[in-house]
């Protein structure tokens, strides 16, 4: 008999909506565990701009979300603000922008309640040196942002304090249906291979772009449109605000500071599935050739890294994907006759809060409690473990290699000490321990050698601290070095190639992993019987 | 203003990576009279092994236990590849050099009847190679396969453990152990280059040994990171196999390589043993080619050189050794700016697994040239009658994924060379 664990809610993904309604639910006193098939923010929320959006990107294509935007801002500045750079933000128009858009941009703004204000070019060009000097029109706003791995790995780790649960690298295999009801989902974990049962009240598909999947366990259908995106990260950080193209959302048209880097993005291509997405090499060329235009060091700059995220949109049917409404899709499946489930997706990082308060609210109902969200007034705590996902900590700060901790990884500084802290918060909150998990949590990784050395010197520490026996180290390090390698392969020019190119020389030039070692020893051993 | 030179020679080697070095040694005993110019920083990349062809047919990832079973096969499949161009008996004349020359410098290899060895690595794998510093011989599998090997990392050397090569080089070794050493005097950081010059100091030889020494058990050969030592390596190890009492070796890791720079030690003392001109860091610009004379500009820190060469060795790298530059546009080669086979496109170069067996297409870019190594054009003719191209600049040659580096750069280097020199010397006989 396999084991079954109870609990009043299970909530599936683990990106800023999982883990947020995780944080409400716990919040308001109920029992919850979150599953998730990778780890936090595998999917949209660790793929996207980490952009607070002040809502005047919408104004014209959706005025909704504008207004929901606009007021959920405030509430993460002041509850998350430990999550939150308040950069503010920029709209900027170039030669040959959409001259209509740029005269209605004002109006449309107030419309929505969307505070904003007229800079003058000049002005503009001293605030923002890095901006063309081309420029012609130019709008500020509120814009922000936010370190999305930081918010989820903080919301979890309250999660956790209050007694929930989060299960990473479990992945749903399918729901046990008991008249109108789910009766137990059956639950698989991926490294162990261990299958097992999780009974709970009601089910929350938090899913993202795998709402559909979910959903389809339970019998039911939500029509989504995945729209891949793919953002670039530069070595530097070019400007200090969020810079936004002033024209109707299209491809390459904001950049957004986080900490020492700057993000630009991103593209909108039509997928099938959201699994196995990476960014291209004419998605990187689009991005850099629209993004030009309005910073025109985006051509000359270093990139060290590119990645891709999928909008987990709710199509109505017949529209643009930029077109389909950035608001979220809230379905309590009771109306297809599944009386304890309940799906949301859509929307983006910046609502994510609403959304998990909406989706509490019909947790609750169907549970007959009737406690109020706080998440509107109780900060976020602030804890150490998500302190070592920011790009701006202990930047250049060598103090660590004086007291006896090796810096692991050199080219964001990160010593031994940050990375044990990680590590103790990786087997707190129940995920897998491995170089992937660590660089998800930390900094590990994202510099210009893009882990060609820090992999090597954080598996001999966990080698060295018993993390790790036999040779299940080499396999370890290959998945991590291949998922940095997704987003470094369509950004190998310039200096980039010549990073990579080391890190080849090292890892299967002198280490050979690109054989399979027991193969290798095999074939050798047996040339030495053949002699 | 810098300090100009006007320098006439009959070769100028350009690049100081490992084929740089082997073209300008051999140029320089074959009595040509030799400039060289670039940077030897690769060294530090280089492990200190020398391989010449350890994997083929890589897609099937078939280990080679001697580099000739692979190159027959590579000459009938790839006619392309550099090695194609050359024969056996020319390649391992090329080694012999090679062995020679390093060995008056002081730097022991060794090589086993034509065979590759494999030596363990700082990952706890094993890497087929072919000429073998002599500090690192006992590391191979024939000598560790089923012994208890105490292996042997400091406190502070990142990327090295011992407890790691426990672990994963278990099916070969299954009796090992590990012993961490703590350097008082080192508490943060130790680099290799620290750790080497640690070595080289006799009482630090005797205190470690002697903490070996009463962890041994019934250990029966003792590994240590590639750090023994900087001047003479071979030496060290030979002194801790005396003070401990068992055999000992070394374990190459991840870079600054102390054995790259080893050997880079060796080839700059060979080197300025002869009369090359060395023009260190100097950047090189190609001007004209009037007269069958190369007249190209180096320049560096203090001094620009202009320089009329008979010849010109093109040994100047890919990527890392700044021998081609790749741009959003396609890859160029940097000094003369040859022609250079790449994919059409640049979504091309590169698979999405990293460590897909096969290579990347990027791996397989540089120059084509003729089986002379020079260079040519569209109709399949030298560009220039004395332009040679050698090393890993060599387009059809992934030595990364064969485990063939330093043999490609050692083979065509001499080829180039040796047809530089009869063509030219042939030609004062006219």
């Amino acid at each position: 008999m396999k084991q079954t664990i109870e609990t009043q809610v299970l909530i599936i993904g683990g990106g800023a909506t999982g883990t947020g309604i995780a944080r409400d639910l716990s919040l308001r006193g109920l029992d919850v565990i979150l599953i998730e098939k990778q780890d936090l923010n595998a999917g949209a929320s660790g793929g996207n701009h980490g952009l607070l959006h002040s809502g005047a990107r919408y104004v014209c294509s959706d005025p909704e979300a504008a207004v929901e935007c606009n007021t959920e801002i405030d509430i993460i500045k002041k509850t998350a603000g430990h999550c939150v750079e308040e950069t503010g933000g920029l709209f900027v128009a170039v030669p040959g922008d959409d001259e209509q858009y740029i005269a209605d941009f004002p109006m449309m703004c107030e419309k929505s309640g969307i505070p904003f204000k007229s800079i003058d070019v000049k002005d503009a060009l001293l605030m923002e040196p890095a901006l063309s000097p081309e420029t012609i029109a130019v709008y500020g706003v509120n814009d922000a942002s936010i370190n999305p791995f930081k918010l989820s790995i903080e919301n979890m780790q309250d999660v956790t304090l209050r007694g929930g649960q989060y299960l990473s690298n479990c992945i749903l295999e399918s729901f046990e249906m008991d008249n109108n009801n789910i009766g137990r989902a059956k639950v698989k974990n991926q490294v162990t291979h261990e299958v097992f049962y999780i009974k709970a009240r009601a089910y929350v598909n938090a899913s993202g772009a795998w709402a559909n999947h979910v959903a389809s366990l339970a019998g039911v259908r939500i029509n989504m449109v995945l729209s891949k995106g793919t953002l670039l990260v530069t070595s530097k950080r070019i400007t200090q605000r969020v810079i936004n193209r002033l024209r109707k959302a299209t491809d390459g048209d904001i950049l957004v500071p986080g900490g020492v880097v700057s993000i630009l993005g991103t593209t909108s291509v039509r997928i099938d599935s959201p699994d196995n997405i990476y960014p291209t090499v004419d998605e990187v060329d689009l991005i850099v050739n629209e993004g030009e235009q309005m910073i025109p060091s985006l051509k000359t700059c270093r990139y060290v890294r590119a990645y891709s995220g999928v909008r987990p949109l709710v199509s109505i049917g017949g529209e643009d994907d930029r077109d389909v409404s950035r608001g979220f899709t809230l379905i309590d499946h009771v109306q297809e006759d599944v009386d304890n489930f309940i799906t949301i997706t859509g929307g983006k990082l910046s609502t994510y809060r609403l959304m998990a308060e909406k989706t509490s609210d019909i947790v609750c109902k169907k549970l007959s409690v009737d406690w109020k969200c706080q998440t509107r007034e109780i900060p976020l705590p602030s804890t150490q473990s998500g302190e070592w996902s920011e790009p701006t900590v202990f930047i250049n700060d060598l103090r660590h290699s004086a007291k006896h901790d090796p810096v692991l990884c050199e080219c964001e500084i990160v010593p031994a000490s940050a990375v044990d802290t990680i590590i103790a918060a990786i087997k707190k909150d129940g995920s897998h321990l491995d170089l992937n998990a660590i660089s998800l949590r930390s900094r590990v990784g994202k510099g210009p050698c893009q882990g060609a050395f820090c992999s090597v010197r954080i598996l001999s520490h966990l080698y060295n601290i018993k993390e790790l026996t036999h040779g299940q180290g080499i396999s370890d390090l290959k998945r991590f070095l291949n998922q940095r390698w997704k987003g470094e392969q369509p950004l190998l020019w310039g200096s980039a190639i010549v990073q990579s190119s080391v890190k080849e020389m090292i890892h299967c030039g002198l280490f050979g992993l690109e054989l399979e070692n027991d193969q290798v020893i095999a074939q050798i051993l047996a040339g030495d019987k053949n002699e | 203003m810098n300090n100009q030179q006007q320098i006439k020679c009959d070769l100028l080697v350009i690049g100081r990576g490992f084929a740089g070095m082997v073209a300008a040694a051999k140029s320089s005993a074959l009595g040509l009279k030799t400039v060289q110019a670039g940077s030897s920083s690769s060294f530090f990349l280089s492990s200190g092994l020398i391989d010449v062809l350890g994997v083929y047919p890589v897609n099937k990832a078939r280990i080679l236990q001697t580099p000739k079973a692979g190159l027959r096969k590579i000459r009938i499949d790839n006619s392309d590849h550099p090695y194609a161009k050359i024969s056996d008996e020319k390649i391992f004349e090329s080694l012999s050099f090679l062995d020679n020359l390093l060995n008056d410098a002081g730097l022991s290899y060794q090589t086993k009847d034509l065979k590759n060895s494999f030596i363990l690595t700082a990952a706890g794998t094993f890497k087929p190679s072919f000429m073998v510093p002599k500090t690192f011989l006992n590391g191979c599998v024939k000598t560790l396969k089923g012994k208890h090997v105490l292996f042997v990392d400091f406190k502070g050397l990142k990327g090295y453990s011992a407890r790691q090569l426990v672990n994963v080089a278990h099916k070969v070794c299954p009796k090992s152990s590990s012993l961490t050493i703590e350097i008082p005097t080192h508490s943060g950081d130790l680099t290799p280059m620290a750790l080497a010059n640690l070595f080289e100091d006799d009482l630090f030889l005797k205190m470690i040994a002697k903490n070996i020494q009463s962890k041994m058990d019934d250990a029966d050969l003792v590994g240590f990171p590639a750090t023994c030592g900087i001047h003479d390596s071979f030496q060290i190890v030979e002194q801790l196999e005396k003070l401990i009492g068992c055999p000992c070796f070394e374990i190459p890791g991840l870079p600054p390589s102390i054995p790259g720079l080893r050997l880079k030690n060796a080839f700059e003392k060979k080197i300025s043993q002869h009369d090359v001109i060395v023009l260190n860091k100097a950047k090189i610009r190609f001007d004209s080619y009037k007269d069958r004379t190369f007249f190209m500009t180096a320049v560096n820190q203090n001094m620009t050189s202009s320089i009329q060469a008979k010849g010109v060795i093109l040994a100047t790298g890919r990527f890392q050794g700044d021998g081609l530059h790749a741009s959003r546009g396609g890859i160029a080669e940097t000094v003369f700016n040859l022609p250079i086979f790449q994919p059409e496109q640049r979504n091309q170069w590169c698979d999405l697994n990293f460590f897909n067996p096969d290579g990347h297409a990027i791996n397989q870019v540089g120059i084509e040239t003729n089986e002379r190594f020079q260079p040519m054009d569209k109709n399949n003719n030298p560009l220039y009658e004395h332009l040679y191209a050698a090393g890993a600049i060599l387009a059809h040659n992934d030595w990364v994924r064969l485990k063939s580096g330093s043999g490609v750069s050692c083979a065509s280097a001499v080829t180039a060379v040796e047809h530089f020199h009869d063509a030219i010397k042939g030609g004062e006989h006219v």
